[in-house]
């Protein structure tokens, strides 16, 4: 690696260093309690799947460069060169790492290892070195919010070839109204889903059957920015959403099944005229609010939840699918030990982005999530993340679990009492 | 059935999770020259704007895109 390369890389990584990042990089004491809480280490005990081993990779470059033991005494200070196989290393640290955060809840300094490894996937950025897939989809995404006014057109005849299959099911034609509102100034509700119609159409049926004075958003609620680790492409997706949001003048974004998604719109887009929900929050509400009734004889054996880490640990939404599971079914089976504590599914972070590249570690790595998933004895494994889902899938057919695996949002549709 | 554009590989994307549409039309576009050109079958529309932003950032063409009985072709020349 030339000086100028490294230079660059030092800047990135200086730009990190907040009051909480530097926080996370001096305090480690090695205790080892996050030992077991990885599930990849779980699934495959090696040292390199540790948490404080991952972090201890960044530490040490963080030892070499900013803090002075480092630059006088490298080796009693365990500091260590940025160099090219250094990279190699931040690569298989930040990308075996889902950012789940379990380490976190069991670290007794709360140090967030996700925080840490948005260094290496930073310096990987700055490097050209990280998923060329992963900045490829982040810059269609970033595309798109520049030149949506091309796109618009062909957008709108594929959701309207779309509304047919909402009125088929769920009969909501007798109103009158547009099925599948899009670019509604005024609307109360701006609904941000996937490009997949399986996220666009029950929801637009709860919507409708609620009552919801909503639209639906030209763009994707997912963050490839984020996955990446560039904060700068993060913010560029994010805007996208942010300024369709204002210049309709809603009240409410609601982010569909995506965890990454909701946690970024939740804790990256600041303060903002509108309130930012999940639309498992929302179809929570409708139910409290009696807007939309179930039919709890609509799914047949016991169901069980896995949680979003992203929009339960990371977003504190944890109550509200329970309370819609009430409202689906009487055998309600709760992962052991506790929900705060769930497993990762294995596929967060870009992982299930990468698609077949990543799917043998994955699978190995979620061993522990499969295992937790089948002693509950469920035959419906519910969750309320696009990635989980696609993940979840993965494991049901490698570990034969022979689960029914479903979106939330989608159970709610069906058991929707119109 | 429309006078489509004859393609040189078709690919099936059908009910495809995000974001695997978009991920295996870019291996895809690499398994035919430059030249020739890639259909993509999808039933999303959000492949009505993503994959023109695709084609956009990865410097490929969309040449046509047909829709009928709910399925999306996109027709996609490669370039680079």
């Amino acid at each position: 690696m030339d000086a100028k390369t490294r230079d660059d890389l030092l800047q990135l990584f200086q730009s990190k260093l907040n009051r909480a990042m530097t926080y996370y990089l001096e305090t480690c004491t090695r205790c080892g309690v996050c030992t077991t809480a990885c599930h990849v280490y779980q699934s495959m005990p090696q040292a390199k799947y540790i948490a404080a081993y991952r972090a201890e990779i960044v530490r040490r470059i963080y030892k070499k460069y900013f803090k002075g033991q480092g630059k006088v005494w490298p080796s009693y200070g365990e500091a260590k060169e940025l160099t090219e196989m250094a990279l190699e290393e931040l690569y298989e640290a930040a990308y075996s790492c889902t950012g789940c955060r379990r380490c976190m809840v069991y670290c007794p300094f709360g140090i967030d290892t996700q925080m840490i490894m948005s260094i290496a996937k930073l310096l990987l950025v700055g490097a050209h070195a990280e998923p060329e897939i992963l900045t490829l989809l982040a810059d269609t995404s970033i595309e798109k919010g520049k030149s949506i006014e091309f796109f618009k057109e062909g957008f709108l005849q594929g959701v309207k070839n779309l509304e047919q299959q909402v009125v088929e099911k769920w009969k909501l034609e007798a109103e009158g109204k547009t099925v599948i509102p899009v670019d509604v100034e005024g609307a109360d509700l701006l609904y941000v889903a996937l490009a997949g119609a399986h996220s666009i159409i029950p929801a637009a049926a709860v919507f409708n059957a609620a009552g919801e004075n909503w639209t639906l958003s030209f763009f994707e609620a997912v963050n490839f920015g984020a996955f990446v680790g560039d904060p700068t492409k993060t913010k560029l997706i994010l805007d996208r959403i942010v300024n369709e949001a204002k210049r309709l003048k809603v009240k409410e974004v609601c982010i569909c099944e995506c965890g990454t998604a909701y946690r970024v719109m939740k804790q990256l887009s600041g303060k903002q005229p509108f309130e930012v929900s999940s639309v498992t929050e929302v179809h929570a509400r409708y139910i409290r609010e009696g807007r939309i009734k179930l039919d709890k004889s609509r799914f047949q054996g016991p169901v069980t939840y896995h949680d979003p880490c992203q929009i339960a640990r990371n977003g504190g939404i944890l109550e509200e699918p329970r309370y819609i599971l009430q409202h689906l079914t009487d055998d309600y089976r709760e992962m052991a030990p506790d929900p705060r504590y769930n497993y990762c599914c294995g596929g967060g972070g870009g992982l299930v982005a990468l698609g077949e590249e990543t799917l043998d570690f994955r699978m190995k790595s979620a061993r522990v999530k499969a295992e937790q998933v089948q002693k509950t004895g469920a035959a419906i494994l519910a969750t309320a993340c696009e990635n989980c889902h696609t993940q979840l899938e993965n494991l049901n057919h490698h570990y034969k679990l022979g689960m029914n695996v479903q979106f939330l949002t989608s159970m709610v549709a069906d058991a929707l009492v119109i | 059935m429309s006078n489509a554009i004859q393609a040189d590989k078709v690919m099936d994307l059908k009910g495809l999770p995000c974001p695997m549409p978009v991920v295996k039309v870019s291996k895809g576009i690499k398994e035919v020259e430059v030249g020739q050109i890639l259909e993509a079958q999808t039933t999303d529309p959000g492949s009505l704007t993503d994959f023109p932003a695709w084609a956009r950032t990865s410097g490929n063409e969309i040449v046509d895109t047909i829709q009928e009985n709910g399925v999306i072709r996109i027709f996609i020349k490669r370039n680079v």
